[in-house]
């Protein structure tokens, strides 16, 4: 089957996902779409796969124009995809969640035999040892992911799409994967590849385009054509534009200490220490523990080894409000539309809901006027773009709605401020901002753990740079900020953790 | 894995050692709860709740609530009713008409919900008071009382402790046990409750699935309304105005997850089993009947937190 994308366009409140894309995949290629975060990548898929109807534009199947009013069409049109969140059904069996959307059916009633047959049998392309009689809930997140490419394959479509499908899966697991692709390949299938590993890209596809902010940066070519280099600069652009976070020099106090901590997500042996002051990154792929280990040193999980410290003194941490309450470390969410604001409320009360208790008036009463004397010098500082702070915070865009996340916690007066990919879905403009923020607000003595998966962003930000890999630290690095020898550095210690569970020779035949 | 620990991890286990400690000491303290007579009591009580509570049990696997599960029964009662005494219709087609109005109320439950985007709370508490409202206005609280002889001696006729009237019931929960393990729009119910963005995903028409549960939950509603009827003996307004907090208590109580996705039948049937047994032995007790209500809700809360405990143990090996 042959796709093409004419001219799209696609708009979410306050930002522009993508704009005028253009974009196609041929039988018998695997076409990788490349991108940083927020490029638009996971959008086009989502529009691919008529999850999303695009504002403008056409996708034409075989030159001929469809509309995909929903998912089913696009399955019906031959197309299935493996998506970036997790798409299964947690009660649900390995075999019937690779099979549920074309059930073998005998006289009427679901064949559970050949479910699990036929399962098993796309299940063994990338990974034997999963039972298919296992309950999806039961299985580790690359088990799941391992379940999510088979369902994808057991449509045997003519387009398949596969956005980031090996974030969370062994080198083991992905070289498996890549056998098959070039298969489906040499069949004939349509297949759109999406990595942020560069070497992945490079070793199994045909042709790459980039997007950067929602527009194409580099159209279908040849990947012979393009070096390494040549994609890294098309998905940051030409200009390299970097957020000016001025001279750091953290404290030597240690603020937040880790000590030999073991948590129930299933955290070994966790030490590290994040001083006064300082931006203490923690990088990891997509399912390592990194957004767990926050919610560990927020009180919750429990902590079954070792200890926390704060300021040098061992602390444990009852609940997330005693965490901010009692021992001032605030947790900015990934999240931030569901677990950070609350989206209905004006831009004054998510500010000051932290310390309602502390500016309540007589009575416990609390005024407008109170919340307002806080907010407004808040909003002013971090640049708040809003005609007034009665503005409800879902109508913001998504880079004044994290504004005013750290906002909150300013106000809050937090020692530690733990922030979780602060940048996601954010313009590069905006993006800036939000670095220099954070920057500067360590220059009064706060101390901020940065989790993100967005490599440029944390070699500008980030002081030193740990490195965490299934519920483990594995490396410790002082940043340089030079973006290749660190780039390399941080993907080494990543990739040594992965070859000491696949066998070093696996790794070494990957890495050649 | 040993027999008993097999056991103890299915999630009906506690109800049904419930069930039976309850089962053995009322046999123990009471001559009266062996008899033939009232095993088929305990029997006939436990026909109409065991359906209202699929009724619930279908909206819950989907993620919804049904709230207007009662009005619309009482609207089928008196249909059903009103059809075979006023109008002489023959038994057989007063009882399809009454069928076909509870999956009509569930299809409108169903497609208000889904068009309209909102909340199925909120529809059905709207739709409640609509079915309520209709069945008030025709009845003006008259109850029909000359049912046709055959339709009520149904209700009370019995093969020594079996009640007739258990028959509909248990092939209701045959037949749904079977739909809901084994058919692919049964499947697509519980993958929608699962998870419904995956199930969207996966090409699975996910309104035409709630729709589907809704008008199920309409059908069920409707079969629980002509045996309470039957039960009954006449054509009430009010029957269906007591079955609410019932109809979750059993699902809840057989280990319903409210988010959607996970429901049993054998455990709601089981649950039910239990409620009518605690009912019968506060009769025999001669408790006051007021105290039921109490005794639910210790039920549920005990039961959900018993549950919770099993499933932490589980994941803790």
């Amino acid at each position: 089957m042959r796709l093409a994308i004419d001219d799209i366009g696609k708009n979410f409140p306050g930002v522009v996902a993508l704009d005028g894309v253009s974009f196609d995949v041929r039988p018998g290629e695997i076409h990788a779409l490349m991108g940083e975060n927020g490029a638009g990548k996971s959008t086009l898929i989502k529009i691919i796969t008529g999850l999303y109807r695009p504002d403008r534009g056409r996708l034409l199947i075989d030159n001929q124009a469809v509309v995909f009013a929903s998912p089913r069409d696009a399955i019906a049109a031959g197309i299935s995809a493996v998506h970036q969140e997790r798409n299964l059904i947690p009660r649900f069996s390995v075999g019937e969640n690779i099979m549920i959307e074309s059930l073998p059916i005998r006289r009427g009633l679901v064949d559970y035999d050949r479910v699990h047959a036929e399962a098993r049998r796309f299940l063994d392309l990338i990974d034997p040892s999963i039972d298919t009689k296992a309950e999806v809930r039961r299985l580790s997140v690359a088990q799941m992911q391992i379940v999510e490419i088979a369902k994808a394959l057991s449509l045997e479509a003519n387009l398949l799409l596969l956005d980031e499908p090996t974030a969370s899966i062994t080198d083991h697991e992905a070289q498996a994967l890549f056998a098959v692709l070039r298969r489906l390949k040499n069949e004939g299938k349509a297949i759109v590849f999406v990595s942020h590993k560069l070497e992945e890209v490079i070793s199994v596809s045909d042709r790459v385009t980039v997007l950067r902010d929602g527009m194409v940066a580099a159209a279908g070519e040849p990947i012979a054509a393009m070096s390494r280099g040549r994609i890294v600069s098309a998905m940051i652009g030409r200009e390299e534009r970097v957020a000016d976070i001025g001279a750091r020099k953290p404290l030597a106090a240690p603020a937040l200490e880790a000590r030999g901590l073991a948590t129930s997500f299933g955290h070994k042996d966790i030490t590290f220490t994040l001083r006064r002051g300082e931006i203490l990154g923690l990088y990891g792929l997509v399912g390592s523990g990194r957004t767990e280990l926050a919610r560990a040193l927020i009180g919750d999980a429990r902590v079954l080894a070792g200890e926390i410290r704060l300021n040098g003194a061992p602390i444990s941490i009852a609940n997330i409000s005693s965490a901010v309450r009692r021992h001032r470390i605030g947790y900015i969410s990934e999240d931030r539309k569901s677990q950070g604001l609350i989206l209905a409320h004006p831009i004054r009360a998510n500010v000051a809901i932290t310390i309602w208790r502390r500016i309540a008036a007589r009575c416990g009463l609390l005024t407008r006027r109170r919340e307002a004397r806080v907010a407004a010098p808040l909003a002013q500082k971090l640049d708040i773009r809003t005609p007034s702070l009665e503005q409800q915070v879902g109508k913001l865009s998504g880079g004044n709605q994290q504004k005013v996340s750290i906002a909150k916690w300013l106000a809050a007066g937090v020692d530690i401020l733990i922030i979780d990919e602060p940048t996601v879905g954010i313009d590069v403009k905006t993006k800036i901002a939000i670095h220099e923020l954070i920057a500067e607000i360590t220059r009064s003595g706060v101390a901020v753990l940065l989790i993100s998966s967005d490599m440029p962003e944390m070699i500008t930000l980030a002081d030193r740079i740990l490195v965490m890999r299934d519920f483990a630290l594995v490396g410790e690095i002082e940043n340089e900020r030079r973006y290749e020898s660190m780039s390399r550095r941080i993907m080494s210690f990543i990739h040594e953790g992965v070859d000491s569970s696949s066998g070093g020779a696996q790794a070494e035949a990957s890495h050649g | 894995m040993t027999l008993s620990r097999r056991f103890f991890s299915q999630e009906w286990s506690a109800l049904a050692v419930a069930i039976l400690i309850g089962f053995a000491s009322l046999s123990l303290l009471s001559s009266a709860f062996l008899t033939e007579y009232n095993l088929y009591v305990m029997l006939r009580s436990f026909c109409v709740v065991l359906v209202v509570a699929f009724a619930q049990m279908l909206t819950l696997a989907v993620g919804q609530l049904n709230l207007a599960i009662g009005a619309l029964g009482g609207l089928v009662a008196i249909a059903v009713g009103g059809m075979m005494e006023k109008l002489g219709f023959p038994i057989g087609a007063a009882v399809v008409l009454g069928l076909l109005i509870g999956i009509g109320g569930g299809l409108l439950n169903g497609l208000l919900t889904v068009r309209t985007g909102i909340n199925g709370f909120i529809i059905t508490l709207a739709t409640a008071s609509v079915f309520a409202g209709i069945n008030l206005g025709v009845t003006e609280s008259i109850p029909f009382y000359n049912l046709p002889r055959s339709f009520v001696a149904f209700g009370v006729e019995r093969f020594f402790a079996v009640p007739y009237l258990l028959i509909p019931p248990v092939i209701a929960a045959l037949l749904l046990a079977l739909f809901l393990a084994r058919t692919a729009p049964g499947r697509y119910l519980l993958a929608v409750g699962g998870n419904p963005h995956a199930a969207e995903l996966s090409g699975i028409p996910r309104d035409r699935i709630i729709v589907l549960a809704h008008a199920l939950s309409g059908l069920l509603a409707a079969i629980g309304a002509i045996l309470a009827e039957a039960q009954l003996g006449s054509a009430q307004p009010t029957i269906g105005a007591d079955w609410l907090v019932m109809s979750f208590a059993a699902p809840i109580i057989g280990g319903a997850a409210l988010t959607g996705g996970h429901i049993s039948v054998a455990a709601t049937a089981l649950a039910v089993v239990l409620i009518v047994l605690i009912q019968n032995g506060m009769v025999l007790a001669k408790v006051d009947p007021y105290w039921v209500q109490f005794l639910l809700g210790a039920l549920i809360l005990a039961a959900v937190g018993l549950n919770r405990l099993r499933a932490a143990r589980i994941e803790a090996g």
